[in-house]
């Protein structure tokens, strides 16, 4: 037995085809597969939707990460200025009356993923992450145009506003209250998204739009 | 258009029930899949014996009625419909040994040879066409199920896993121009696109005709079992749906759902997709196993005799053929309980 295979033996209920088998293996995904889930079991922990763009990846990476967009796409993000802080904005979320949101992208061009950290009310702990991956469709379905993922996770805080003090009123709702309908929401915007590059791209219009706000970057 | 009721249902299950031992303390049985829902052995199944016919079975089930209805009623229907899994004779059905047994001259005899698990949903079909088109006033519609006893234990066969599931058994339908136990609507799908995609194992590749040692066995082609289950999955709860929408119920209004039961996995995942709670989606898995097309009125006759359908129950009765190459539902209010 090889050392690694050893150390293997030591980790509780892992399945791998050295201990299942192939037939069991089936078995077991078998017994997994539903023809149904409860709306919780997909979206109650983790919210992850994805959507096919007709847009080429470069171009929809390169839209998706300039943080102005979110007021062209998203339903309630609009107003968006520049804090103090480098790389920190802050704007409405329209959601809720007088509720500021605070946004810092984060972009990794090679892979070309647009994390957007952002939370209400304070910007000091931007805990509320939006995870988007743009994928060259050629690669996963064979055909021209991106693949878009966004993935949202419960951080606690979605359950317990960790400052309800910096509330404009003490009655206003807060965001993990909406928890439920972010497959909703998200989709909503995720088609907003679609629609505006597949819109530009088929029209040979620039993809992308200027700032409302000229910003040194 | 003319009502028609299926009025009555009967069964019969042959020899004494036949305990999971005799697979798993099998010399040789496999045992690695035991454990999976999908494989978990039913305690208990009945087989035919070696003498016993689909004619047999079937003549044994349509007692009941005869007992319940009167011999010349039964005697008299203008529709037989006959579906047969093993079928005794390669180039005939049991349809006309039937008539032959219980003494019917039917108009309409029909060995229906499609449809599978199904057929019985689909016999039903074809009985209410006949009987609101033709003269035609009753219908018997018969489901014999033999291989388990046959196929399954094979000396080679019996050590597999899959060998433990099916069961033998027979169920009868009685059909007639009536109101009284109404067929509210049928929904059927032909899929060719599935067709062919379950076949007749041999390991050696001869005709299952030809002499040789190999034993047949029931297999898939390219559609792997993982296929049949997406399918499965997704087939049955569409047509109940789509049967519900028609006739303006939401399938959570199904009383007593009733399906063929080719093992857990499926009929676990059939009530969740269609929010059923357990204790109406009835079955019998754990005493008979896979009944195939006998599933369907042989799990409604054991229903109707313990009282789990009730008189005005919203009925549905529903399932897939072989690898997806049919599925069908059928709702009935049903008032045949027994006086």
């Amino acid at each position: 037995m090889s050392e690694e295979s050893s150390r293997l033996a030591d980790v509780p209920g892992l399945v791998r085809i050295e201990n299942a088998g192939k037939e069991e293996l089936t078995a077991h995904c078998m017994e997994l597969t539903h023809a149904v889930y409860p709306h919780d079991q997909v979206y109650g922990q983790y919210c992850t939707i994805h959507e096919y763009v007709d847009c080429p990846p470069e171009q929809a990476y390169d839209y998706l990460r300039r943080g102005h967009h979110l007021e062209e796409w998203t339903c309630s993000l609009r107003d968006f200025a520049p804090t103090g802080t480098p790389g920190l904005w802050v704007g409405h979320d329209r959601l809720e009356d007088d509720t500021r949101i605070y946004c810092k992208v984060v972009a990794n061009p090679e892979a070309m993923t647009v994390d957007f950290h952002c939370s209400w009310d304070q910007g000091e702990h931007l805990w509320m992450i939006y995870l988007m991956r743009v994928v060259p469709a050629q690669l996963v379905l064979d055909k021209p145009g991106s693949v878009i993922t966004w993935t949202n996770c419960r951080h606690p805080y979605y359950d317990d506003n960790p400052h309800p003090g910096l509330a404009p009123r003490p009655d206003r709702p807060w965001v993990g209250d909406y928890w439920d309908l972010f497959y909703a929401g998200h989709t909503v915007e995720m088609r907003n998204l679609k629609a505006i590059l597949e819109h530009r791209h088929h029209n040979g219009l620039e993809v992308g739009s200027a700032p409302a706000r000229a910003v040194a970057q | 258009m003319t009502t028609v009721s299926l009025t009555d249902v009967a069964s019969y299950l042959p020899g004494e029930p036949v305990p999971a031992e005799f697979y798993t303390d099998f010399p040789g049985a496999e045992d690695k899949l035991r454990n999976h829902p999908m494989f978990r052995v039913p305690p208990l199944r009945h087989h035919v014996a070696r003498d016993e016919t689909n004619a047999d079975m079937v003549e044994r089930a349509v007692q009941p009625l005869i007992d319940r209805h009167g011999g010349e009623e039964i005697r008299g229907v203008d529709v037989l419909l006959v579906h047969s899994q093993l079928p005794d004779l390669p180039f005939v059905g049991a349809g006309t040994e039937v008539a032959r047994r219980l003494g019917l001259n039917p108009e309409w005899l029909i060995d229906v040879a499609n449809a599978g698990c199904a057929s019985f949903v689909y016999m039903l079909k074809l009985a209410r066409q006949i009987l609101t088109s033709t003269d035609a006033k009753t219908a018997l519609i018969c489901n014999a199920q033999s291989a388990a006893g046959q196929w399954f234990t094979q000396s080679e066969v019996r050590k597999l896993a899959q060998a433990a599931i099916p069961g033998d058994g027979c169920g009868v339908g009685y059909v007639t121009t009536s109101a009284h136990s109404p067929v509210l609507d049928v929904e059927t799908r032909h899929i060719g696109a599935y067709a062919g995609d379950m076949t007749v194992a041999v390991d050696d590749g001869r005709k299952y005709w030809e002499p040789g040692d190999s034993q047949l066995r029931i297999g898939f082609t390219d559609a792997s079992v993982a296929k049949v289950l997406a399918r499965g999955n997704r087939l049955v709860p569409e047509v109940v749906t789509e049967l519900c929408r028609r006739i303006g119920v939401a399938s959570t209004d199904i009383d007593a759902l009733i399906t063929n039961q080719p093992n857990r996995t499926f009929l676990r995942n059939w009530r969740e997709a269609l929010q059923l709670p357990a204790e109406r989606h009835l079955h019998t898995f754990d005493a008979y196993g896979n009944l195939f097309g006998a599933a369907i009125p042989v799990t409604l006759d054991s229903a109707v005799s313990s009282r789990q359908v009730k008189d005005g129950d919203l009925l549905v009765l529903g399932g897939f053929a072989h690898a997806g190459d049919f599925a069908g539902a059928v709702a009935v209010r049903w008032h045949g309980g027994r006086d």
